[in-house]
C-alpha cells in the first residue's frame, strides 16, 4: 500500500545541515496498523509528512496506492491526499469558529459533493464515532477525547484507504486514549483502512501489527 | 464553498467586526469624496453658457452730481457710446452688480399658477448682454431697444428656469407673477443657462431683466467684450474715459477669465484638500485591511495547514482568503449602501440623484478593489504555508 525507497530528508539553513531520515525503507501492506516508535526528534513525524505528501524527501521515492508520487503537480497532491489519505493529529487540528458537523464535513468541501451528501456522510462518520448526539457543538464544547473522536470522523469521512496518526492518545488520558486506539483497531479491523501511528506509547504500540523503531533518524527494527 | 465561508464569517462575527467597520467607514468616506468630485466634473461639463475671453467688466459707483434723471441717463448713455467707440472694443452694455463669477447675488421668488419657486436670480441688464457674453438664445427673443417702453412687463428667463417652471413645453408667451402672484411678466425668449459660479457649481435659476434707462446709477457693471490682443495700454485708457466721466468714482477693470479662475477655487481648493485626506484615509484603510488579513493568516496558520492536508490546494487557500475578505466587504457594503440611500432619498446637500448613484457604484467598485488588492498578497502568503510546518506549530 505504501513502499517507501531509500527516503532521505535533510534541513538545510546557511550553516548548519541537519540529517532527519536516512536511507529509510518501508513497506505497508494494504490492511496493516503500523506504528512508529522513537525518541523526541528522531523523525518520526517527518516520515509521517512524507508519507501524507505534506512534506518532500530530500531523496528517495515514495510510491502509494501503486502511484509513485514524485512529479505530482500542487493540485494533484491535494487530490490524492483528498482521496486517498486521512489524518488525525495529536493537536487535533479542529476549526474552532466550525460546528462539529462542518469539521467533519471539511475534506468533502474540496471533491465534487452536494451539501446534502456531505451532511449524510459527516453525520454518519460521527455515528462511527460514538458522536451523532454533539453535531451541533463547537469543539471548545467538547472534551479531548471527544475532540480525537471528532478529528478521527473528519480523517474517516471521505472514505480514504489510508489513515495516518501522528500521537493521536498523546493529549489524551489513558481511559481517553484507550477509547480512540478501540476506534482505530474497529476501523482497520472492519474496514479494512490503513493506518501508520506516530506514538511514544509502548501500550498503544503494542495493540499494533507491527513496530518500527527509528533512532537519529535511522530505522532501528 | 461560498457557505462555508458565510459560516465561518458568521461564527467569527466578533472578530470580523472591527474589519467590517472599518470598510464600512472607507466606503462612506469615499462615498463623500466621490459625490463631491463627481458633482464637480457633472458641473464642469455643463456648457459655460458664455464666452468670458476677452470680457471685461468695469465696476463703478455713482458719482454724478447732477440730479436730472435725464442729464444722469445721456451722460451713462454717452459713456457707453464713447466705451463702443474705442477701437478695441467689440461691444459693451450695462449689467448690475452680480455679473457672471462675482460673490453678488440678488435673488427673489416668483408664482406660477400655484407653485412659488425661490432662488431665482435676477439680473439687470441692457440689449447687447448677448453681443458681449456670446450667450445664446434657446427659444424666442432677446430685448430689443423697442422693449424699453414694456420694461417690467416682459422677461427672458434661462433654460434651467423654464425646464423647472414648463418642462418640455414652450415658455414663450406665457406670463408669470411675483412671489405674491401679483406684477405679472410675460417670457418673450429663454436664454441657454449660463454657469453664473463658475465651472464647477451647478446652473441656477435666472431671469434677465431689462434695466431701467432712468436708473443707469444703479447698475454698478458694465461688460465690455474686446479684440484679442487688446492689453493694458488699452485698460489704461479704458479706465481714463471711466475716471474722467465719472469722477471721484472707484474704477475697477477686471477680466472674466481671472474672475472665473478666482471662483473656481472655491469648489477646487476643497476638493483638493478633501482629496488628500481621503487618499490618506484610503492608505490607512489599505495598511489596516493588510494587516488584520495578514494577522489573521498568521493566526491561522494551523488551520491553513489542516486545509492542505485534507484536499486544498495552495491556490484554494489563497482564493478562499480572498473569498472571505470580498464577503466581509460585501456585508459592509450592505450596510453602507443602505446609508449612502439616504442620501438622494432625503436630499442631502441637494445633489442631483444621478450623482449620488454614480458616486455609490464607483464606490463600491474602488472599496471591493482595495479589498481585492489588500488580500492578494496576504492570500498568496496563506498560499505559501507548509502544511508539515504549520501543522507542527499548532
Amino acid at each position: 500500500m505504501i513502499k517507501l525507497q531509500n527516503i532521505q530528508k535533510v534541513y538545510r539553513t546557511s550553516t548548519v545541515e541537519t540529517l532527519a531520515l536516512n536511507s529509510i525503507n518501508l513497506d505497508v501492506a494494504k490492511g496493516e496498523f503500523l506504528s512508529i516508535m522513537g525518541p523526541s526528534g528522531c523523525g518520526k513525524s517527518t516520515l509521517l509528512n512524507i508519507m501524507g505528501l505534506l512534506d518532500n524527501p530530500s531523496g528517495g521515492t515514495i510510491n502509494i496506492a501503486d502511484q509513485t508520487i514524485d512529479k505530482f503537480s500542487d493540485k494533484q497532491l491535494a487530490q490524492f491526499r483528498n482521496s486517498k489519505l486521512g489524518f488525525i493529529f495529536q493537536s487535533y487540528h479542529l476549526i474552532n469558529d466550525l460546528q462539529v458537523l462542518d469539521n467533519v464535513e471539511l475534506p468533502l468541501l474540496y471533491r465534487d459533493s452536494t451539501a446534502k451528501e456531505r451532511k449524510a456522510l459527516a453525520s454518519e462518520a460521527l455515528e462511527k464515532v460514538g458522536l451523532s448526539n454533539r453535531m451541533k457543538h463547537f469543539p471548545t464544547q467538547l472534551s479531548g477525547g471527544q475532540r480525537q473522536r471528532v478529528a478521527i470522523a473528519r480523517a474517516i469521512v471521505g472514505n480514504p484507504s489510508i489513515i495516518l496518526a501522528d500521537e493521536p492518545t498523546g493529549n489524551l488520558d489513558s481511559a481517553m486514549g484507550n477509547e480512540v486506539m478501540d476506534i482505530l483497531i474497529n476501523l482497520n479491523r472492519n474496514e479494512g483502512t490503513t493506518i501508520v501511528m506516530v506514538t511514544h506509547d509502548e501500550n498503544m504500540a503494542h495493540k499494533t501489527h507491527r513496530l518500527v523503531r527509528l533512532f537519529d533518524g535511522s530505522q532501528v527494527q | 464553498m461560498i457557505k462555508h465561508i458565510f459560516k465561518m464569517i458568521w461564527n467569527k462575527k466578533k472578530q470580523n467586526s472591527l474589519l467590517i467597520v472599518e470598510i464600512l467607514l472607507s466606503f462612506m468616506v469615499i462615498f463623500g469624496v466621490f459625490s463631491y468630485g463627481l458633482n464637480a466634473y457633472s458641473n464642469y461639463a455643463t456648457p459655460m453658457g458664455i464666452n468670458y475671453k476677452q470680457v471685461w467688466a468695469i465696476s463703478y459707483n455713482h458719482t454724478l452730481d447732477t440730479k436730472s434723471a435725464d442729464s444722469v441717463t445721456m451722460v451713462y448713455e454717452n459713456l457707453l457710446n464713447n466705451i463702443k467707440a474705442m477701437p478695441q472694443v467689440i461691444d459693451a452694455g450695462y449689467h448690475s452688480n452680480n455679473i457672471p463669477f462675482s460673490t453678488n447675488h440678488m435673488s427673489g421668488g416668483l408664482k406660477y399658477k400655484d407653485e412659488v419657486i425661490y432662488y431665482i436670480n435676477g439680473y439687470d441688464v441692457d440689449q447687447n448682454f448677448l453681443k458681449v457674453t456670446g450667450a445664446t438664445m434657446a427659444s424666442g427673443r432677446w430685448y430689443n431697444k423697442a422693449d424699453a417702453a414694456q420694461r417690467g412687463k416682459i422677461v427672458v428667463i434661462n433654460q434651467f428656469l423654464k425646464e423647472k417652471m414648463f418642462g418640455k413645453e414652450d415658455a414663450i408667451g406665457k406670463t408669470f407673477g411675483n412671489a405674491e402672484g401679483k406684477d405679472p411678466v410675460k417670457i418673450i425668449g429663454v436664454v441657454n443657462s449660463i454657469k453664473q459660479e463658475g465651472d464647477y457649481q451647478k446652473l441656477s435659476y435666472g431671469r434677465y431683466n431689462l434695466h431701467d434707462t432712468a436708473a443707469y446709477k444703479w447698475m454698478g457693471k458694465i461688460l465690455v467684450k474686446v479684440a484679442p490682443g487688446s492689453g493694458a495700454d488699452f485698460e489704461g485708457k479704458l479706465y481714463k474715459l471711466m475716471a474722467n466721466t465719472l469722477r471721484k468714482s472707484n474704477i475697477e477693470i477686471e477680466h472674466l477669465d481671472n474672475k472665473l479662475t478666482a471662483y473656481n477655487k472655491f469648489t477646487v481648493v476643497p476638493l483638493i484638500i478633501m482629496s488628500i485626506v481621503a487618499g490618506f484615509l484610503i492608505i490607512n484603510v489599505a495598511l489596516g485591511i493588510f494587516g488584520v488579513l495578514w494577522y489573521n493568516i498568521n493566526k491561522r496558520r494551523g488551520e491553513i495547514g489542516l486545509r492542505r492536508a485534507v484536499g486544498a490546494t495552495g491556490n484554494g487557500v489563497s482564493q478562499q482568503l480572498v473569498y472571505e475578505a470580498l464577503v466581509l466587504t460585501t456585508l459592509s457594503l450592505v450596510v453602507g449602501t443602505f446609508f449612502a440611500v439616504q442620501f438622494p432619498l432625503l436630499h442631502v446637500f441637494d445633489l442631483p440623484a444621478i450623482v449620488y448613484v454614480k458616486a455609490m457604484l464607483s464606490a463600491i467598485v474602488f472599496i471591493y478593489l482595495l479589498v481585492l488588492v489588500c488580500s492578494l498578497y496576504p492570500g498568496k502568503q496563506a498560499a505559501a504555508v507548509y502544511p508539515a510546518v504549520a501543522l507542527h506549530e499548532e
